[in-house]
């Protein structure tokens, strides 16, 4: 076993090497650079198997808490990250058509690169337990997604997404800092455990403070309300989703959401032992996710972009979870919390994995061009079909399952408004999923339909990722045993 | 080898044949056929060696659904395993052997017909589910291969699927067995919900037992339920018109699944809760009473029915009737396994050897159309000879012994229900009789009875090796050997003698009526028509149930709809197209959304 913190510091040496290599080999195929990448983090995956939880540097005001909840976070930024890989080998020959360079292949590797950096971005954020540090690592992942999101540079569609990233993203920059300002000025800490102990040694807080400490995470809650998607703070969700390069938005729905919802839940940690704060809180998160359930469901119904639909369903998914961190009391709300990310990361990546060659062959990401699927790539179509019902929510699905435990922790919780919300927008979200469905099954083949041609590496995962839709969604035990 | 792993080898080696032929035997006959008979061989000397055994202390079982919920105050807990103890392991040693048996003989029997290899991955998928039926150590694992038996034998039933009468007759077997197992469902739930525990070792301890004393009517209740999976599985009546229908599968089919082993699974489900059923007096009543009719009401059908394996198949509903009665009357769950034993060999025998006739006629059934087949094919007379005496109870054949012993327990319980199965036992004799005349026996009625020919080898064999348990299965030292049987107290003196005149009189009179018959002598609309019951659910089904589904069709469309369905869906769809306006993409606009979300936030956290 050995410690963890130097797993970080390799993948950003991996990024920095591969850096390199793409600037001193000019000549070379960029693709294997991808491929070097999927290789040393599919090492590193493996090495995270041995980390020994540990509580590092000025333990007990630790910054970097490597415990269990971190542990898996580090390995789901690190499979998030190679499937964000293969979904790019998949997607480059759009990104060669985008970018205008001498000679083939120009601007490619940073496109592999990228998600490397972000990756460790990601991992740093899953152990980070300071705010100083859960900062950094925010702006880390941050800055490396402005500029994924704004790669295709000939595109108007992802220039436009990139601004609009940019712009409110550093919004909401703003107001984690100037909510951790407050924080930091009430309790002089910007530890999590050190802002627990220093409410613990109060016996009742003053009413001053208290407004004041609200009003500290409140805006606090904004800024991660932003990252995660959730209402009223996602408005940049679905023109950044349509526009960016489809790897990203990909990365950004499962990798950036999950680092928000592990942040989420540290951050809440200290501020729920005060009762009366807890209340309050809990209250705003549960109006929040009733908002996110509601807005994300309804506005996806009309939707005729898949891109767009799946920005639009990734806002619901965002309000089932933040059902789950509502229900924070439950001893079930935590486990169903990680249970659901990993199912959205093997729904949403199978989704848009499918998407990128479907998208490729038919020139466009409406829904209108999986019309026929079903004869045209009998494969494809199978697929995506067991990643739509799973993001609806069908029985032997994960996606099944992950609902059924937020909603259990929820019932335990006597969240019943927030349930009967959730069961309802459940009930819209089958329609929305199931259009894709009846496009690629019920919709006549259209004359002009290409061939829909699929890279072997791009086959091996979508098979690997259906097939852990089903097995997990008959078997969640281990999963389900991944935090105490 | 050892008796912890010898059941699971057992279990799961069908199903991985059947998974093979599945995928590779459409290529090879051969080797779809090897497959399916090598896997029922495997599971056939493993059981008999385990058979030997003694019974095991402990057997391998894995956890599957563990449920413990404070919140709920519900515990439920599933294994997946076996139980292996005397019943089990007869029951093991019946199926396979039979199984192997018929899987043989089915090489000739389907050698000409199309689907070869759908047919052995059938066979190998339904021994995997009726294996999984006798080794269950728990409700729920029954209920799944219950189901799976039920599955298998609609894939079975439906081989000839682009034939209307077979299609149909599949799907009303299925259909119908779902009714009674949605009884049995039930009552498993009841069971759990009294008890806490599934398991059949738990359940039929004196301590399940004691749990129930406090509250007989729910057991009674219970009971009855499970008892509905029963009257599904062993075509007991009013559930029993599926039976005769599934005569439209192979014969082969019919052999193994609706007479020696499938049609068995419901007795061998009342005998898995025999204790259970002992302290319930009133639910055994009603088997009682259900069985004994079933069996007079079965017989009296059969006496008028001119195809072949229809006879037999209403010969095995009354059979079955017997041993369900059996199990309401006998001290032990072992008189009734006892005529399971002997009938399973014996009703195999018999439709083996329609089989044989069958093929020899070309796939003809009526045996109007036979007549003296004897000469023509004088192997399968004197075996199917020998079958048809074992039915009809002759002395000194296997179903004199099992028979009578139901019947003397039957008439020491409940006099009446037991002397309508005396008059039961007459009647088999006669239908027995008149089938055989018929077919073998008078002058050929048509081109294809004059140009019949012998079965090949392949199939004789198994036939001549089923001859055999067939004839002495119930003698007292093989009854000694796999049963422990006690004859009732205070039989009537009148018994014996009155069952062996009556046995004659069958015989004899079906002789004489039959012997140079052109077409039937007697003819009895009533039980020609099988008691128009099958028309009384005909009626049902088309003037109770369509005329309701078209009143529920009519409201699904124009209530549930349009006011429930449309109308909410329409303002769903509207107010997403409304939220859409939010999406204008100018990033002043989201900016200022951005901000207003802030203030309603903060305003909510500390304002309210």
């Amino acid at each position: 076993m050995t410690p963890s913190f130097p797993i970080e510091f390799c993948v950003l040496f991996l990024g920095v090497v591969l850096l390199l290599a793409d600037a001193f080999f000019p000549d070379m195929d960029k693709r294997k650079l991808a491929h070097i990448a999927l290789v040393w983090l599919g090492g590193f995956l493996v090495a995270t198997f041995f980390l020994r939880p540990a509580l590092l540097w000025a333990s007990p005001a630790g910054f970097y808490l490597a415990d269990p909840l971190g542990i898996f976070f580090k390995q789901f930024a690190l499979v998030a990250t190679m499937l964000t890989l293969v979904l790019a080998i998949e997607y480059a020959p759009v990104v060669e058509r985008a970018i205008p360079g001498s000679k083939p292949g120009a601007g490619l590797g940073e496109f592999f690169i990228l998600p490397v950096f972000t990756c460790a971005g990601l991992m740093w954020m899953a152990s980070a337990a300071d705010f100083i540090m859960i900062f950094c690592a925010l702006e880390l992942v941050t800055i490396s997604f402005y500029i994924q999101v704004a790669y295709l540079r000939k595109c108007p569609a992802s220039l436009e997404a990139g601004t609009k990233f940019l712009i409110l993203g550093a919004l909401s920059t703003g107001f984690l800092v100037y909510g951790i300002t407050w924080i930091y000025g009430l309790s002089g800490q910007t530890g999590l455990s050190a802002i627990a102990g220093a409410f613990a040694g109060i016996p009742a807080i003053p009413q001053s403070s208290q407004t004041a400490l609200l009003f500290g995470l409140g805006l606090v809650l904004v800024a991660l309300g932003f990252k995660v998607a959730a209402a009223p703070f996602q408005f940049w969700v679905p023109d950044v989703y349509h526009g960016a390069p489809t790897p990203v938005t990909a990365f950004l729905s499962v990798g950036s959401k999950a680092a928000g919802f592990v942040v989420l839940m540290r951050v809440l940690g200290p501020f729920l032992t005060v009762p009366e704060i807890e209340t309050r809180v809990i209250t705003v998160l549960q109006v929040l996710a009733g908002i996110t359930l509601i807005y994300g469901n309804l506005a996806a119904m009309p939707q005729t972009n898949l891109k767009r639909l799946l920005g639009y369903s990734s806002i619901a998914h965002a309000g089932y979870l933040l059902m789950g961190v509502a229900s924070v009391g439950s001893p079930l709300a935590g486990r169903a919390i990680v249970f659901y990310l990993v199912g959205y990361l093997l729904m949403t990546f199978l989704a848009f994995l499918i998407l990128i060659p479907v998208a490729k062959a038919a020139g466009g990401d409406d829904i209108a061009h999986f019309n026929g699927l079903g004869r045209r790539s009998p494969g494809l179509a199978l697929a995506m079909l067991l990643a739509m019902l799973s993001l609806a929510g069908l029985p032997f699905t994960v996606g099944f399952l992950g609902k059924f435990f937020i909603f259990e922790a929820a019932m335990q919780e006597q969240q019943y408004f927030l349930v009967a919300i959730g069961v309802v927008t459940v009930a819209c979200g089958f329609y929305y999923y199931l259009k894709v469905v009846r496009a690629m099954y019920w919709q006549p083949v259209p004359v002009d339909a290409a061939p829909v041609e699929f890279s072997p590496l791009g086959r091996f995962a979508a098979a690997f990722l259906a097939a852990l839709i089903l097995i997990v969604g008959i078997f969640p035990k281990p999963i389900l045993d991944i935090l105490p | 080898m050892n008796t912890l792993i010898a059941p699971w080898i057992i279990l799961f080696t069908p199903l991985a044949a059947a998974a093979v032929i599945l995928f590779v035997g459409r290529h090879s006959k051969p080797l779809s056929a090897g497959l399916a008979i090598g896997s029922a061989a495997v599971g056939c000397l493993l059981s008999w060696w385990l058979f030997l055994q003694p019974d095991p202390e402990e057997v391998l079982r894995f956890p599957w659904i563990a449920i413990g919920d404070s919140w709920l105050q519900m515990n439920l807990s599933i294994p997946i395993g076996v139980t292996v103890d005397h019943l089990s392991k007869l029951m093991l040693v019946v199926v396979t052997t039979i199984a192997t048996l018929v899987f043989t003989y089915s090489i000739g029997y389907m050698k000409t017909e199309e689907g070869y290899w759908r047919y052995f991955a059938g066979l190998s998928l339904f021994l995997f589910s009726m294996l999984g039926i006798v080794l269950a150590d728990n409700f729920v694992m029954m209920f799944i291969f219950w189901e799976l038996v039920g599955l298998s034998s609609y894939i079975l039933i439906g081989h000839y699927f682009r034939k209307d009468s077979a299609a149909d007759a599949c799907k009303q077997a299925f259909i119908v067995n779902r009714v009674g197992d949605f009884g049995f469902l039930l009552g498993i739930l009841f069971l759990w919900a009294a008890t806490g525990t599934l398991m059949f070792g738990d359940l039929t301890s004196g301590k399940g037992i004691a749990l129930f004393a406090a509250n007989p009517i729910y057991l009674t209740v219970a009971c009855l339920l499970i008892f509905c999976g029963t009257v599904g599985k062993s075509a007991q009546m009013p559930l029993h018109v599926w039976l005769p229908n599934s005569m439209e599968g192979p014969t082969p089919v019919s052999s193994l699944l609706h007479a020696a082993t499938m049609v068995a699974a419901g007795v061998y489900l009342l005998a898995r809760i025999f204790p259970i059923l002992e302290a319930a007096p009133h639910a055994l009543d009603v088997i009682a009473w259900i069985g004994g009719i079933t069996c007079f009401a079965a017989a009296l059908m059969a006496t008028q029915q001119n195809d072949i394996k229809r006879i037999l198949a209403y010969s095995t509903i009354s059979q079955l009737g017997y041993m369900v009665l059996g199990m309401a009357s006998a001290s032990s769950a072992d008189v009734s396994m006892f005529h399971l034993f002997t009938h399973a060999f014996f009703k195999c025998l018999l439709f083996l050897c329609a089989g044989s006739v069958i093929v020899g006629m070309h796939h003809e059934q009526d045996i109007w159309k036979m007549g003296a087949l004897k000469n023509k094919m004088p192997v399968t007379f004197l075996i199917m000879c020998i079958g048809g005496l074992a039915l009809s109870g002759c002395p000194f054949f296997s179903g004199y012994y099992s028979k009578d012993l139901i019947i003397a327990w039957a008439v020491v319980k409940y006099p009446l229900l037991g002397w309508l199965s005396v008059a039961t036992a007459g009647l088999t004799a006669f239908y027995t009789v008149r089938l055989l005349t018929v077919v073998f026996l008078g002058k050929p009625r048509g081109d294809q009875a004059k140009h019949a020919v012998e079965s090949p080898l392949v199939m004789l064999v198994p036939l001549a090796c089923l001859a055999l348990p067939s004839f002495i299965a119930g003698y007292p030292f093989i009854e000694k050997l796999f049963f422990h049987v006690e004859e009732p107290t205070a039989v009537p003196h009148l018994l014996h003698p009155v069952l062996l005149f009556l046995f004659a009189v069958g015989v004899v009179s079906a002789f004489l009526l039959y012997r140079n018959a052109e077409k039937d002598p007697i003819f009895i609309p009533l039980f020609a028509n099988r008691l128009y019951i099958d028309n009384l659910y005909d009626w049902l089904v088309k003037n109770i149930q369509g005329r309701g589904a078209a009143v529920l069709s009519w409201a699904d469309r124009w209530i549930v709809d349009l006011f429930i369905v449309q109308i909410p869906s329409k303002i769903v769809w509207g107010s997403g197209f409304v939220l859409r306006f939010f999406q204008i993409g100018n990033i002043q606009a989201y900016a200022f959304f951005f901000g207003l979300g802030v203030i309603g936030l903060v305003h909510f956290l500390i304002f309210r």
